[in-house]
């Protein structure tokens, strides 16, 4: 389990002062929230990006700045704006989802989509015309060209997954404002995350601890990231 | 499962067993975080079974510990769980004005105060109280220690124009301050007056590296103690200090005439809870290095009335 | 036969096309010679039913194309295939990328099947794909990724990708233009089977020898539309037009 390896990489002096099941619980959150939330955005960002691309329609400028905006947008604000929606006050009230996982997963949605859909903008303009001009003559109804295209700019696309997902998880403010940083009575995470936790131990000063949080957070990252480079090589080399 | 097979299927076999691994693993870690209620037997008897409360409270009082240490008996108790957010004073009044959360625990006798007139709160009880202690470098450059009044050893502070690190940031340590302040006559300002808009740990490692003096409550201090260098100058009334320097926490339900969708139930149940003898005990019996945090209120032989309405109201006073 | 009728085409207000006519029968090859840039491409998209001229009527077996609904347009422009100046491959295998003519031809139910089918089991590639590979000398490269083939390798596939759902008709922009003397050799009899088997096949090409070696009929377009449409023999022994005589002459240059 990389948490060990990563105990005793940590100095001496800092105690592992976690109870069992602790980290593996906001592991679990972080993963779990960020994960769905970064599904859910490349499900809705990839056929966005493939109408901006390659259609025209009104407001379809308006819709371009709207994402460049949301790319550099700060994400605490998106917090407080989700905050405000799920509020018991707000127009979303109903549903109960104050302090909730499923609140952290609208506003990491909110935050991964400018980059995977500008990224997968992108990568989806850059497929070669000839082919998609291929795709269209040789027979293909308008859905058939686009899957044509999308699996041309796999890559691409990939890279706007990863970018999206690294946003996600690396998330602080927002989640801490919607989710509460709350966990059970003996410690296992309702809605912290790696984050979240590394912003209560920061702030009681405990910052080795923090710190030792903060390497878990990395190596998280870093694995997904080398499993979904390692997954797309494999299919260039020809498994 | 049954034997390997040798005939080189063996990946396919092991595969498959490792997905059903998994795919119980997944499963069990589901059902696991599902039933993290716990106690059903005893709550199916209670109404609220299954429930869940939300309690909005101060990042310090989080910070101690003491809520995970005795949540746990009043879960067991009514087969509920307790989500204990922790925001910080302003944040955990205005959750609970919204109507995000059931219970409200601060240290604030003021806001709370403010809470109760506009209608928000109802059934207040005194709850616990520590205080605060004023620390500082060994050197004490300002010279305040063992001053027994905190008002004259901030206006020393000032004049001194020692280091002193502020919150800044409306917590309930932070209002306790700016009220020494103002009891002080003295308006704090300049270059040694630092506000950071922290926590307590922050703000105590800030004040350590700064050899500044700050304004702690007891409880961050003393778990912090081992690792910094700051020591008290100014006790508080645990140790005979002066009273002003007393921290006293309320607690009080979200008023479900204003918001319907409050578990008023269960928030009276767990103010009924936390303000009996047992837990009372339990609270005066937790400890954070070796040393008593929080001193019980709620039970006592002459009960102050004065806890159930805000302070200065009186049957005779035209206060709503 | 496709049959364009006095089309037009202007880019930006630059007339590309202008007022020509053209038509292509089963069981013949058309080329159309002319220099780079005079319009041959915007000829054969308009030939291959995916590009609307902005005035003249295109019709297939007397389907006005650009008059119909898109159904029944997708319906007309399936029946016709093309080969493009550069192979523009899918990044896929060889035999996927042929199969895609195939495949989408299909309903989603029955693709997806075929798709649980390749995902558990590894043979199973439509006889028409292998066949149209060895129309192109290349069926031993089934498995072998596109980005890998040489160009004349990816042309040929090219044109077998065109060729594997059998259409009626087949265009080519070009095809041999980047390719070497072998290659170039392949295609051109790949191209005679083609009509053999009864393709209408229409060919552009800057290259006037392979015209007169693969044409039955020549189109010779020199920028104010097709000046003459005739047999093969007759356009390069005794043509009618001036500037089609100095073009085959290589007086003009362009």
């Amino acid at each position: 389990m990389p948490l060990d390896a990563v105990a005793q990489f940590a100095p001496a002096v800092v105690e592992f002062p976690f109870r069992e099941g602790y980290v593996s619980s906001i592991i679990y959150v972080s993963l779990y929230v960020s994960l769905i939330a970064v599904t859910l955005s490349t499900l809705f960002s990839v056929p966005v990006a493939l109408v901006m691309g390659f259609t025209d329609f009104p407001g379809k400028q308006f819709v371009q700045s709207v994402i460049n905006t949301g790319m550099g947008f700060p994400s605490v604000v998106v917090g407080l704006l989700v905050l405000f929606a799920v509020s018991n006050q707000g127009p979303l009230g109903t549903f109960d989802l104050i302090f909730t996982k499923e609140a952290m997963i609208i506003s990491q949605f909110v935050l991964a989509t400018p980059p995977i859909t500008a990224i997968s903008l992108a990568a989806l303009t850059g497929v070669n015309a000839n082919v998609r001009d291929a795709a269209h003559v040789l027979g293909g109804t308008r859905i058939d060209v686009a899957l044509v295209v999308i699996k041309e700019a796999r890559y691409g696309i990939a890279t706007a997954i990863l970018a999206g997902f690294g946003r996600a998880i690396s998330e602080v403010g927002s989640v801490l404002i919607v989710g509460g940083n709350i966990t059970s009575a003996d410690g296992i995470s309702k809605t912290r995350t790696l984050t979240t936790a590394i912003q209560l131990e920061a702030r009681q000063g405990r910052y080795e601890t923090a710190m030792v949080l903060g390497a878990v957070l990395v190596t998280l990252v870093l694995t997904i990231n080398a499993v979904v480079v390692r997954l797309g090589s494999d299919e260039v080399s020809g498994r | 499962m049954s034997k390997q097979r040798t005939d080189g299927r063996e990946g396919t076999a092991s595969r498959r067993a490792f997905l059903a691994a998994a795919a119980t693993g997944v499963t069990g870690a589901l059902a696991g975080c599902a039933g993290i209620g716990g106690g059903q037997e005893a709550g199916n008897q209670a109404g609220v079974s299954g429930e869940t409360l939300t309690l909005t409270t101060t990042t310090s009082t989080y910070d101690t510990g003491l809520l995970d240490e005795i949540h746990t008996d009043f879960e067991e108790m009514y087969g509920v769980t307790v989500d204990a957010v922790a925001q910080g004073t302003g944040a955990a009044l205005e959750s609970a004005r919204n109507g995000d959360s059931d219970v409200v625990m601060v240290h604030a006798r003021g806001l709370e105060d403010e809470f109760m007139r506009n209608g928000y709160g109802v059934n207040r009880r005194d709850l616990m109280f520590n205080d605060f202690v004023i620390v500082g470098p060994e050197s004490d450059p300002a010279g305040i220690q063992g001053m027994d009044s905190a008002t004259e050893a901030l206006t020393t502070i000032a004049e001194a124009e020692a280091p002193f690190v502020s919150r800044g940031d409306n917590s309930g340590t932070h209002t306790k301050e700016l009220n020494l302040w103002e009891a002080a006559g003295t308006e704090p300002g300049g270059d040694w007056y630092q506000e950071t808009g922290t926590g307590m740990g922050e703000a105590l490692n800030v004040a350590n590296q700064q050899d500044a003096y700050t304004l702690s409550d007891r409880g961050t201090f003393i778990s912090q103690r081992s690792e910094i260098d700051l020591t008290i100058l100014v006790q508080g009334p645990i140790e005979d200090g002066p009273e002003i320097l007393a921290n006293p926490y309320g607690i009080m339900a979200v008023n479900p005439g204003v918001h319907d969708n409050a578990n008023y139930d269960l928030a009276m149940a767990y103010i009924g809870w936390i303000t009996s003898p047992g837990t009372q005990e339990a609270i005066s019996n937790y400890q954070v290095n070796g040393e008593q945090l929080f001193f019980p209120e709620a039970v006592s032989e002459d009960p102050d009335f004065q806890q159930y309405v805000p302070e200065g109201w009186s049957s005779n006073s035209t206060d709503g | 036969m496709i049959d364009l009728s006095r089309v037009s085409k202007a880019y930006d207000e630059e007339p590309v096309v202008e007022d020509v006519s053209l038509s292509v029968e089963p069981g013949e090859v058309v080329a159309i010679i002319g220099p780079s840039g005079v319009g041959k491409t915007t000829l054969l998209r308009m030939l291959s039913l995916s590009l609307e001229p902005d005035a003249g009527t295109v019709e297939l077996d007397g389907d006005a194309v650009w008059d119909a609904d898109e159904e029944r347009r997708l319906a007309l422009r399936r029946r016709v295939g093309m080969v493009f100046q550069e192979a523009s491959l899918f990044d896929a295998t060889v035999a996927r990328n042929v199969e895609y003519g195939l495949r989408v031809r299909r309903g989603w139910d029955d693709r997806l099947r075929d798709g649980l089918r390749s995902v558990l089991s590894s043979n199973g590639t439509p006889d028409a794909v292998e066949e149209a590979l060895d129309v192109v000398g290349l069926d031993d490269k089934l498995r072998q990724e596109a980005d890998s083939l040489s160009g004349g390798e990816a042309q040929r596939v090219s044109f077998a990708r065109a060729l594997a759902y059998e259409p009626e008709f087949l265009l080519l922009d070009e095809p041999t233009s980047d390719l070497d003397p072998r290659n170039t050799g392949l295609i051109e009899e790949a191209i005679s089977e083609a009509r053999d088997r009864g393709l209408g096949v229409v060919v552009a090409t800057h290259d006037m020898h392979q015209a007169e070696r693969i044409a039955d009929r020549v189109g010779v377009l020199l920028g104010d539309g097709v000046t003459e449409i005739g047999p093969t023999e007759t356009i390069f022994e005794h043509p009618t037009d001036e500037r089609t005589r100095k073009f085959i002459s290589g007086e003009l240059v362009y």
